[in-house]
């Protein structure tokens, strides 16, 4: 499997290629075309404990958020890179970055009961402006528009709970 | 018969004073709202009754339904822990006016130290130090001269009947006081339509530091140290210490002496904490008196090798409290409270399931929790996942304990403030003790550490595995899996499908 891997390090974010063989006495990992061989081997809870052919070892327990972003933790430490498999990077390399990327959805971060909304259809926002107030654990949170836009639909009503990543509200391009 | 007790609360403290009753050969009994039917408190009792639906408002604060599930379960002791009916004494008194006995002070005590100017004015008679202040508005400017050359600058203006802020102006010497005083009537004149004012000394750079006592029905009442809780975020305790790394002992030993006159001018019983707040200077003055058992009472047990939790429940049953000489403080314990939010996106509250947790173990580490591997945050209640302790012979000891129980705890699934704790123990004025109750507010979270090269390459090694690994498996009926190492070196036995 081929991967193509974007990843912030002290020195900035670099972009790194990624093969992965997966054979039954291990794992062979290339990093922009340099192979070694690694022990990769899963721990409770979707983790794996990492072990480098020099010995260095690491508890990694990778998250995908979504658009082939992937929030790993390492022993304490967070990072954050973005995976994508050969076939999706090359589609977007072709595609390039529209002015409005995405459906427009504005979803919720985190799960929670709508206590306010602040929008209507049809209206137009501006990015950063709050469009819905969620209630979490006794405190309330703004969910703010991502991007400007003109209100499309709203999909929740005051009162409702929602789960984390369900959409609130979406947005299309003002015209 | 078991003794039994209804613990009217939940979560951690629920199941800490479920471990209390255990040691005391106790039964615990649980209540519990829809959301917490499978929550670990109810997993640990040996009685468990509905008490009502997810909001606290409709459970776990209503009086009636905890004293009619205590006589449901033949419980005659109630604990009432921290937060909701805790500090209530219209629910202590209506627990006794049920027959049943409240593990807490008497309703007096509780409504007496509950109200603000009522707690002022008896430990005033007490000889317990208030921040000085006017008892009535100032008449003039003069007035509020005079009480600065008496008590020092700076002073704090307020209007009598302000609050939340307003109307409040901080005067340095004696030649602002005039033009202050005018702003200070004509702000009061225009957020509340009433001229008073009047001032008290301001404090600055001021420590909370809180004393913690017990007292029995024997008529005796000890102080058991203090805890250091000037760390505070939104003003809600973030780290706690004991002993607090600037009190001397002569210094502990007249705070100790005010808080046990403070807790006998309300013929105080049970656990209590008289928090102070302690100039720069050395002064300290009555804050308030919190009447129960504290989130933060782990770090006194480790220091003083009690149970007070335990204590407060003898004391209920009119026993006296356990030890006849007063135990002696021994090293150093830290208290970080661990909450489901998000440090790195503006602590947004993470609720969710916890798909994986590992709590940290080994030499003088200490866990408080009410959740398990597979348990859900719930979103009703306070985000506090657990309370991590470090016990160690000194306070740096304690501190690089606390670092190793950060660094090993694992929880997967829900956001959580460990990497806020470990950026904190960090900062050099944390390590020294150099802070007051306003260093996080100017403190702020640096945001995730860049990650070293090595935790990169090792990040991005394990999520590529586990993206190869996931595509093997959905393409697996079309291609068959290469026989695993773990497969092929297995024994069979008989039929293999």
């Amino acid at each position: 499997m081929k991967y193509r891997a974007k990843i912030a390090g002290p020195s900035g974010e670099r972009s790194v290629e990624v093969e992965v063989q997966l054979d039954p006495t291990g794992v062979v990992v290339s990093l922009d075309g340099r192979p070694s061989r690694w022990d990769v081997v899963p721990t409770p809870g979707g983790g794996f404990s990492v072990l480098r052919s020099d010995g260095r070892q690491a508890e990694a327990v990778p998250h995908p958020a979504g658009n082939g972003t992937v929030r790993v933790r390492v022993g304490a430490e967070r990072v954050t890179l973005e995976l994508l498999d050969e076939l999706t990077a090359r589609a977007q390399a072709v595609a390039g970055k529209g002015s409005f990327r995405g459906s427009g959805e504005v979803k919720a971060a985190i799960p929670g009961r709508v206590l306010r909304i602040l929008a209507s259809p049809g209206d137009s926002v501006v990015e950063g402006q709050p469009l819905v107030v969620l209630e979490a654990m006794k405190m309330e949170n703004d969910v703010r528009a991502h991007r400007d836009g003109v209100v499309r639909s709203v999909e929740v009503a005051a009162g409702q709970a929602v789960g984390a990543g369900q959409v609130l509200l979406s947005l299309e391009p003002a015209v | 018969m078991t003794e039994r007790l209804l613990i009217a609360n939940r979560g951690e403290i629920a199941v800490r004073i479920a471990r209390a009753c255990r040691d005391l050969g106790i039964s615990p009994v649980a209540v519990f709202s829809d959301a917490d039917r499978a929550s670990l408190h109810v997993r640990l009792a040996d009685h468990a009754v509905r008490i009502g639906p997810a909001p606290a408002r409709e459970s776990y604060l209503l009086p009636e339904k905890l004293i009619d599930a205590a006589k449901r379960t033949g419980a005659r002791l109630v604990h009432p822990g921290f937060g909701f009916l805790a500090e209530n004494a219209a629910f202590a008194r209506a627990v006794r006016d049920a027959g049943l006995v409240w593990v807490g002070p008497d309703p007096e005590s509780i409504a007496a130290m509950g109200s603000k100017t009522e707690s002022r004015a008896r430990m005033k008679a007490a000889g317990v130090p208030i921040v000085p202040g006017m008892t009535t508005p100032a008449k003039d400017a003069a007035e509020i001269a005079a009480f600065g050359r008496e008590h020092g600058f700076p002073l704090l203006l307020k209007a009598s009947a302000g609050g939340g802020g307003k109307g409040m102006r901080i005067v340095r010497a004696e030649e602002e006081v005039p033009a202050a005083f005018a702003r200070a009537r004509s702000e009061a004149v225009s957020f509340f339509a009433d001229d008073a004012v009047y001032c008290e000394l301001y404090v600055e750079k001021s420590r909370h530091v809180e004393v913690q006592v017990l007292g029995d029905r024997t008529g005796r009442v000890v102080a058991l140290g203090e805890r250091e809780c000037s760390l505070q975020r939104r003003h809600q305790k973030v780290l706690e210490e004991c002993p607090s790394p600037v009190v001397s002992p002569e210094l502990r030993a007249r705070m100790e002496e005010s808080a046990v006159a403070a807790a006998r001018s309300v013929d105080y019983v049970s656990a209590g904490t008289v928090e102070f707040l302690l100039a720069s200077d050395g002064r300290f003055f009555f804050l308030e008196m919190n009447t129960r058992i504290q989130v933060e009472h782990p770090v006194t047990e480790m220091v003083y090798g009690v149970d007070l939790v335990a204590e407060m429940i003898r004391i209920a049953l009119g026993e006296p409290m356990s030890f006849d000489r007063r135990p002696e403080p021994r090293g150093h314990a830290v208290e970080c409270r661990i909450y489901a939010e998000d440090p790195s996106n503006g602590f947004a509250p993470s609720p969710g399931t916890i798909h994986r947790l590992r709590w940290p173990q080994g030499p003088g580490i200490r866990v408080d929790s009410g959740v398990e591997e597979g348990d859900t945050i719930p979103l009703d209640y306070d985000p506090m996942v657990a309370k991590l302790v470090a016990f160690g012979s000194d306070r740096d000891e304690a501190l690089r304990r606390m670092r190793r129980a950060l660094r090993e705890s694992r929880v997967e699934g829900i956001e959580t403030s460990i990497p806020f704790f470990l950026a904190l123990l960090d900062d050099p004025d944390v390590l020294s003790g150099n802070v007051s109750t306003q260093f996080l507010e100017s403190w702020t979270y640096p945001g995730d550490p860049a990650p070293t090269d090595d935790a990169a390459e090792l990040a991005l090694v394990a999520a590529a595995v586990a993206a190869a690994r996931e595509s093997v498996a959905v393409r697996g009926a079309a291609q068959p899996r290469p026989p695993s190492a773990w497969r092929t070196a297995r024994p069979t036995f008989g039929h293999r499908e």
